[in-house]
């Protein structure tokens, strides 16, 4: 018998309510803009004592049986386009390897202060860039007083849509999508290389199905649940291996996560189209700014600033509450949502 | 309970499956609670098909306590729209 040379915690029963409380919340958001919460559940658990690499692999295992209920419920609204999540999950995956090669060149040459800064500098600049358009794209619509309409096909999705490429197209009929695959190739590439880097890939799959191939947002945000299902089912697969996941973690997060997946589900079918990009750029800039917070920090661990380590520790907890903050954000926001619509006179409660 | 739905059909609330679920998914939690040492130490395990016990796993629980949320949602009147 062969163990990972590595310590798992003694749990208390404080641990257990805040795993069940962030699990609940992270599913929620993951149910409504299809992915979310890895972001604050491993940083979580890590603050509880869990080993970095236990709790990302943990986290991966409570995410891919979560996905799969989310992408099961979400498919029962017809909002999943099966094919498109497994051609991007396909080229995620080479994503990933790649991402996780680079991570580890960085490390070895920069050490552990280098990767950090190498990820939180990967979540400012993407996390600005791609939620500072979304954010923009959700007021444009709701400023032109078309936010009950369908969604407008951007112009780049449009372009892309007109390139024909013989041999390589590729029709996805839920999403209502007919492109090239050389597109979607390096769009699941990105996804997964953001995987393995910040953990959270559907922050660069939503917007690119969105933004790029021309998909509607729910069916973009259903589809990431695919693509987190297959990213999150092989990632356990390899951690398992090598003997890393700890199951109790990752079954208690489970137990608040479904009841979350589960609810954000059925708000995507009370709430406007646009609503789903309030929710995913609130998130993705209150994120950016929490990792921008620490960047200081590991500028200063590489010697290239001087800060005092009081300041340090109060960047490093105040990175943390911008973390949670986040996910309270989209939490209250997906809440507000549903009971909007339910007061609009849908919501079938007797 | 019967409930009516938004097109005027009457269905009753799925109590039956939300109790054989849930006694399902608690048993399930009440066992990983009961031998936690024991299955962390096997769950854990590298050699032979161990590795597979945490894949495992994750689909049983997923799919009782799927269910019984699923139930739970239905049973209190909080259910998707079909557009």
């Amino acid at each position: 018998m062969e163990h990972a040379a590595i310590e798992f915690i003694d749990l208390q029963y404080g641990d257990v309510l805040a795993l069940l409380a962030i699990g609940f919340v992270g599913g929620l958001v993951s149910g409504f803009i299809g992915s979310g919460g890895a972001f604050v559940l491993t940083p979580a658990m890590m603050s509880m004592g869990v080993p970095g690499v236990v709790a990302v692999a943990s986290n991966l295992c409570h995410k891919f049986p979560k996905a799969l209920v989310g992408a099961y419920q979400r498919n029962k609204f017809g909002h999943v386009d099966v094919k498109l999540g497994l051609v991007m999950a396909a080229s995620a995956a080479i994503g990933v390897w790649l991402g996780a090669d680079i991570q580890h060149q960085i490390k070895e040459n920069f050490g552990e202060p280098g990767s950090n800064l190498y990820v939180s500098l990967a979540f400012v600049v993407v996390l600005t860039i791609v939620g500072g358009f979304v954010l923009h794209d959700a007021v444009t619509v709701y400023r032109s007083g078309k936010s009950d309409e369908q969604e407008r096909v951007s112009r780049l999705a449009r372009w892309v849509q007109s390139v024909e490429i013989p041999g390589t197209m590729m029709h996805f009929r839920t999403a209502n999508v007919r492109v090239s695959v050389l597109f979607t190739l390096p769009l699941g590439f990105a996804t997964g290389l953001l995987a393995s880097i910040i953990a959270v890939g559907g922050f660069i799959g939503v917007p690119g199905m969105m933004y790029v191939l021309g998909a509607p947002g729910l069916i973009a945000t259903a589809t990431e649940l695919v693509i987190a299902f297959v990213m999150g089912f092989g990632g356990t697969i390899k951690y398992a291996l090598h003997g890393l996941v700890d199951i109790r973690l990752a079954l208690i997060l489970l137990a608040g996560s479904l009841f979350g997946i589960q609810l954000g589900v059925i708000g995507t079918t009370y709430v406007k189209p646009f609503m789903i990009k309030v929710v995913m750029a609130a998130i993705m800039l209150i994120v950016a700014v929490s990792r921008g917070l620490v960047v200081p920090v590991y500028l200063t661990e590489l010697g290239r600033l001087d800060l005092a380590p009081r300041t340090m520790a109060w960047l490093h907890t105040a990175s943390f509450a911008f973390l949670v903050l986040a996910l309270c954000t989209g939490g209250i926001i997906i809440l507000a949502s549903m009971l909007r619509g339910h007061r609009a006179g849908a919501m079938p409660l007797k | 309970m019967i409930r009516r739905e938004a097109n005027g059909v009457e269905r009753s609330k799925p109590y039956p499956q939300l109790i054989a679920s849930g006694i399902a998914s608690s048993s399930l939690y009440l066992l990983l609670y009961l031998y936690e040492r024991e299955i962390l130490s096997a769950f854990t395990r590298t050699d032979s098909w161990y590795p597979a016990l945490p894949v495992v796993a994750a689909f049983v629980f997923s799919f009782a306590h799927g269910v019984f949320t699923a139930c739970f949602w239905e049973v209190l009147g909080v259910k998707g729209r079909k557009k």
